[in-house]
């Protein structure tokens, strides 16, 4: 039987598939994004190609589709969700446009106010209050609520947003709220603050439940058309979707919490640098994932990634959890321009994909990172990006030429110049979201990922010292690869908001163990596809003094313990000195939240079988290349010939039909048992020199 | 020589060291003014004392800067020795207010006897001594009652600490250990740019990277002079007010006279009113700095900010105005006001000149601090309002945001969740949505105030301090845009209907238990003749039920 993961990007929808043996084959297929269940179905065919199946046979030899999908991503990128109706508590209509008073970019004084996703018209006050304490000191009017639905049903709204204060305390009144929205606008999706996010703080509370209720109907929608098209090609096993927080769930817990599905597809790349860390024994890694416009970077330390519960998708908050993944603006189709004075910049401006970088010949004049490795010769003319786009080696000649005209250097030096600035751009980046993580970068190897990135990634690690670069032979779909080795994951959060001396320890308990229940409740739904579970108990802290908290994992037994408080604050105590190196031992600990993650170990994906071994090295031909100032012809070796054990040494050029890899003078570069590249760079030769 | 290509790159590695050095002084903060909201900055000095990079934290410390710098080296001259670590904060020696405190570190090479570099953190104390807790006190009126001034000093001589300094310094201010935390932090981010600028001339060499600093500001020069060029020549004239001084002084005026004249610009502020008793008295850094931050906004705000930006700019001031005051006058609320209305000054000014570029008029800070005893575990509480803030001013580029406060931050502070707020102390925040008709009307609007209705829920009376302007003197519109409404700061007490006024600066307010503060904040001025309105956001603006001024 087969698994599939399937990660449906901006451009390409990527396909992998293990079988019981572990042999893994990919497959990649343009995306369809006015319907991608489309482009999905049509691309199954091209994987089943791969196998020499059909595309029914493989479906009928397959028991499980893991998906990540960008149909909320990009549902809040382009504005275009559902119409949503938002029923607040009066007096705190506001909240969601408030953003708590937060602009973006101080300097940019101009920059036009966001539009928010519910417009004022549609957020309408109703008539109740509750205190911190949960006490109702107003009790809900339910006409209000009736007139508000009054308005949505004329304005035509197709989903509602409840969004109470201090309703994580206690849910009555959203309960209550959604009751009548059902009754009168029946069929219309609802989303409840107390059930989306039931945690303290209202703006992340409501605009995650907005968000929610933005995506929710799309989502429905979306899965309901995949199901459809899937069950007509005749697959009857499970299809489960990936969240952000890098773990799978059924459909229906998808289309229920559409908010968590806004970073599906690069939670889908972490879980595949999950799996890189198992399969190389490095636990340490910073992934990096260059694509056109941006590039996202991660820290996975003892092979886990951090989450995070402060996300901005497209300028607006989701304060689901999250894995925290970075993005800078840097990317093979920034574009570069020479500033007044003579500075280069390179980005964040960006051509994109349309209309790309000059070489794509569909209209870019612009010179781009992409344009720039031309110029030095890196690609493969003849069969550029594996054939999938146009090729014009003349037009990023013309654009790098336009820069070097105006800096008076060759066309080669700018070309350099170009590629220095855009690497220590990147190399910098790292190293910023390193500090902020509180770790070392040079502690960590590298893991390259994307089509961009490995012309680059040998000297952004030279740059920051960093010793090991890994790119898996799945480089290219790393995303849908993950998904295979990922596994069910359902969270839980409650706000309680008391020191930790006041914390009664049978409350703690309790608490605890109703979340347990609520999250085995949905495991238990999908025992067959399960080998064990784990239940991750997080407590989010801060002394009595501090806004912000930070999250502390405990465990059950902890609880239990006759001096649980003391242990809690001294797990608490430690984590402070570890993210901002001190701690203040004698000030009193406040526990926010209560996090629990419930999570269904699946079957795990069989080991990648090992490449068989034969004469062939790989090296197919040579190319003049220009390194560190320098034209000479080095050799290139195909990636997919090349076999297990063999050693490459730079410089060199290692291609397939998705990624070109270059390797600096004296890097070596040493081929795993399933194909991939672990490089150790050089480090003797000056990053300040490197091109 | 260096060349440009060489120069870009060295030029990312200082954003980048100014941005490490920033994020390690968020990791290791104590107070939350700093690891929350941030009111710091970072700058790196080259050997001659120029700016050569800065991380765009305070828009207001950055401009500054320099003048801190020279008095640390006029003043210490040739006894500057590696390990040793400076600090000042006196707004007379180039500081801007007293709780803005700066930590110097040199930075020297092997086979070089003086610094060939300077690390620095500014960083907002929460607390630096003086009659007022938060050190704002209106009541002052010579800078010795608002906190403890720090001239150019050795806190570390060659790597040893003055314990004896230190412990001085932190017996002044109100909250020692916390003020020590900081201090380390401060003094640990400033080490790590240190290493880091070591590190980039082991890599390049130093005169490479000097020349490279030669490039990068004569670039930052061409930029903004080429963005100063784009402007039509003339003489400009552009006039803000402040309320009054808490002291009997009313609608003090900041008036700037501004040449354009090709890439020059002459900044005349010497028409401004005469120093007030009160603490709204701007030291000349402060002032130069709020210039600086203006024009930031109006060039382009991209442009790398270092001793080259702003070369070709020119600001006059006449000691004993209000924007130069003699020394000893008190200055606390100057990072305030009046920084934001000389910044408002210039670019009213300067719009006929750049209407592309200026921003119609921002609401203004106003600052409410209440302590008293917290009857839900019986301890002292202190809370500072950070809500209801004004609404930001319309540009060409569209509409103001709401609610996010003053000019001098560019709208980078965050107020705290209100459920968050209702938990940790004795308040019920009643209602804080946008204010009804307080953006001013134009092709864009302003952004919204907010109506605040908060209660205290207190066994007690409390105490509070009110430092605010803005109550009189409305955000201003441009180009037939109309001005936001002013703010409105009152206080309902219980039992009454009655709304009893809250002053602008005083130190003596008592509130009852039970009472509700009423507060409605200003809207931002609206751009361009609302006849041009587009339509879509015409027909939002009707559904929203918040009317614009105009149509009071």
């Amino acid at each position: 039987m087969y698994r599939i993961g399937i990660d449906i990007g901006g451009t390409f929808t990527d396909f992998a598939a293990v079988d019981q043996s572990g042999s893994v084959v990919f497959a990649k297929y343009p995306s369809t994004p006015e319907d991608p269940s489309i482009g999905l179905t049509e691309g199954l065919c091209a994987l089943a190609d791969e196998l020499a199946l059909t595309r029914d046979e493989l479906l009928a030899q397959t028991d499980l589709i893991l998906h990540g999908t960008t149909v909320a991503t990009n549902a809040l990128l382009e504005g275009k969700g559902a119409k949503v109706g938002m029923l607040t508590t009066e007096g705190f209509r506001d909240v969601i446009e408030q953003r708590e008073g937060l602009k973006p970019d101080r300097y940019n004084v101009q920059m036009p106010a966001e539009p928010p996703l519910v417009p004022r018209h549609l957020r309408l006050p109703i008539v109740e209050r509750r205190r911190f304490d949960g006490e109702l000191i107003k009790a809900l009017d339910e006409q209000s609520v009736l007139d508000a639905l009054e308005v949505f049903r004329e304005e035509g709204v197709e989903a509602v947003a409840i969004c109470c204060m201090h309703s994580y305390i206690d849910p009555a009144t959203e309960l209550r709220v959604a009751e009548l929205v059902e009754q009168e606008l029946p069929g219309v999706y609802v989303s409840l603050s107390s059930k989306v996010l039931p945690e303290i703080k209202e703006f992340e509370r409501f605009s995650s439940t907005v968000v929610n209720a933005f995506v929710g109907p799309l989502i429905a929608e979306y899965m309901q058309r995949l199901s459809t098209r899937l069950e007509g090609a005749g697959y009857g096993g499970d299809v489960l979707i990936m969240h952000s927080h890098g773990g799978l769930s059924t459909i229906e817990d998808a289309i229920e919490l559409g908010a968590g599905l806004v970073l599906s597809g690069p939670a889908g790349g972490i879980a595949g640098g999950q799996y890189c860390a198992a399969v190389t024994g490095v636990d340490d890694f910073i992934t990096f994932d260059m694509g056109g416009t941006s590039s996202d970077i991660a820290l996975l330390k003892d092979a886990t990634p951090s989450y995070t519960g402060n996300r901005l998708v497209a300028n607006t908050c989701v304060a689901l959890s999250s894995i925290d993944i970075h993005t800078i603006g840097s990317g093979g189709g920034s574009i570069a321009e020479l500033l007044p004075g003579n500075i280069l910049k390179v980005g964040p401006e960006s051509a994109g994909s349309t209309p790309g970088p000059a070489c794509y010949a569909r209209g870019g004049a612009a010179a781009t990172t992409t344009d720039a490795n031309v110029v030095l010769g890196y690609y493969d003319e003849a069969n550029f990006l594996g054939g999938r786009v146009d090729f014009d080696g003349q037009a990023s000649k013309d654009a790098v030429g336009a820069i070097a005209s105006d800096m008076d250097v060759s066309l080669t030096e700018a070309a350099q110049g170009i590629v220095r600035v855009i690497n220590t751009q990147m190399a910098e980046g790292i190293r910023i979201v390193s500090v902020r993580a509180g770790a070392d970068p040079r502690h960590f190897a590298l893991l390259s990922f994307g089509g961009a990135a490995g012309l680059h990634i040998a000297d952004i690690a030279r740059l920051l010292d960093i010793k090991r670069v890994i790119i898996p032979r799945s480089a290219s779909v790393l995303s849908a690869f993950g998904m295979l080795a990922s596994d069910l994951r359902y969270e839980q959060v409650r706000s309680v908001m008391k020191s930790l001396k006041d914390l009664s320890q049978d409350d703690l308990f309790n608490l605890v163990e109703d979340m347990r229940g609520l999250v085995d409740q949905k495991l238990n739904k999908l025992e067959s596809l399960l080998e064990s579970r784990r239940h991750d108990l997080a407590l989010d802290m801060r002394y009595g003094e501090q806004i912000f908290e930070i999250r502390v994992p405990a465990d059950r037994t902890t609880l239990k313990s006759d001096d649980f408080a003391e242990l809690l604050a001294a797990a608490f105590h430690q984590k402070h000195e570890e993210l901002y190196t001190y701690s203040i031992p004698d000030q009193e600990v406040v526990v926010v939240n209560v996090r629990l993650s419930g999570v269904g170990v699946m079957a795990s994906m069989p080991n990648e079988a090992a490449l068989p071994r034969d004469a062939s090295d790989g090296r197919y031909k040579s190319r003049e290349i220009c390194i560190n100032g320098e034209w000479r012809t080095v050799s290139v070796y195909d990636i997919d010939s090349l076999r297990p054990h063999t050693h490459v040494e730079g410089p060199a050029i290692i291609e397939s039909k998705t990624t070109t890899v270059l390797i600096g003078p004296q890097d070596e570069v040493n081929i795993t048992p399933h194909g991939w590249l672990d490089i150790a760079i050089n480090q003797s030769i000056s990053a300040a020199s490197a091109a | 020589m260096a060349d440009a290509i060489t120069a870009s790159v060295i030029q990312r590695r200082f954003f980048s060291i100014s941005e490490e050095m920033g994020e390690a002084m968020l990791r290791t903060a104590y107070s939350q003014i700093l690891n929350a909201s941030r009111d710091f900055s970072i700058g790196m000095f080259d050997a001659v004392g120029r700016l050569i990079g800065q991380a765009e934290h305070i828009p207001l410390h950055v401009g500054g800067l320099p003048f801190a710098m020279k008095a640390v080296t006029d003043y210490f001259g040739d006894d500057i020795h590696d390990g040793d670590v400076i600090l000042l904060n006196d707004p007379y020696h180039g500081g801007n207010h007293l709780p803005d405190l700066t930590c110097f570190i040199p930075v020297f090479l092997d086979g070089h006897d003086r610094p060939q570099f300077w690390t620095l953190n500014r960083a907002h104390q929460s607390d630096i001594g003086g009659s007022a807790t938060g050190s704002y006190n209106p009541a002052a009126t010579e800078i010795w009652q608002e906190g403890i001034r720090i001239p150019p000093l050795k806190l570390v001589d060659r790597g040893i600490m003055r314990k004896d300094l230190l412990a001085m310094i932190a017996a002044n201010v109100r909250h020692g250990p916390d003020f020590r935390g900081d201090l380390a932090a401060m003094i640990g981010s400033a080490r790590i740019g240190a290493g880091r600028l070591k590190e980039l001339v082991a890599e390049y060499g130093l005169n490479i990277v000097n020349d490279s600093i030669d490039h990068i500001l004569n670039s930052s020069e061409v930029q903004a002079r080429a963005a100063i060029e784009s402007w039509e020549d003339g003489d400009y004239f552009g006039e803000a007010f402040m309320d009054d001084d808490g002291h009997g002084t009313t609608d003090i005026a900041i008036r700037a006279s501004v040449t354009v004249s090709g890439s020059e610009l002459i900044v005349d502020l010497t028409q401004s009113d005469p120093q007030v008793k009160g603490f709204n008295n701007s030291s000349y850094a402060n002032t130069v700095s709020s210039v600086h931050y203006a024009l930031a906004y109006l060039v382009d705000p991209t442009i790398a900010k270092n001793a080259g930006t702003f070369r070709s700019v020119q600001v006059k001031t006449a000691p004993g105005t209000v924007v130069h005051p003699f020394e000893g006058a008190a200055v606390t609320l100057s990072t305030n006001h009046p920084s934001q209305e000389i910044a408002e000054a210039v670019m009213m000014a300067l719009a006929p000149a750049c209407p592309d570029r200026v921003v119609a008029g921002w609401g203004k800070r106003y600052r409410i601090a209440i302590s008293g005893k917290n009857p839900r575990n019986n301890k002292p509480f202190i809370w500072h309002l950070f809500h209801a803030r004004p609404g930001a001013g319309a540009s060409c580029n569209g509409d103001g945001w709401s609610n996010i406060g003053e000019l001098a931050n560019g709208g980078g502070l965050k107020f705290g969740p209100i459920e968050v707020m209702e938990t940790r102390f004795p308040l019920l925040f009643e209602k804080h949505e946008f204010r009804k008709g307080s953006a001013g009307a134009g092709k864009y609007r302003g952004g919204y105030g907010v109506s605040l209705a908060l209660k205290l829920e207190t066994d007690e009376p409390v105490s509070a301090v009110a430092a605010g302007e803005g109550k009189h003197h409305a955000p201003f519109g441009l180009f037939g845009g109309d001005a936001g409404l002013p703010h409105s700061y009152g206080r309902r007490p219980p039992g009454s209907s009655q709304i009893i006024d809250i002053p602008t600066k005083t130190v003596d307010l008592t509130f009852e238990s039970g009472e509700v503060l009423v507060i409605e904040s200003a809207g931002g001025g609206g751009y361009g003749d609302s006849a041009e309105r587009p339509p879509h956001l015409k027909a939002l603006d009707a559904k929203s039920g918040l009317e614009l001024t105009s149509e009071e």
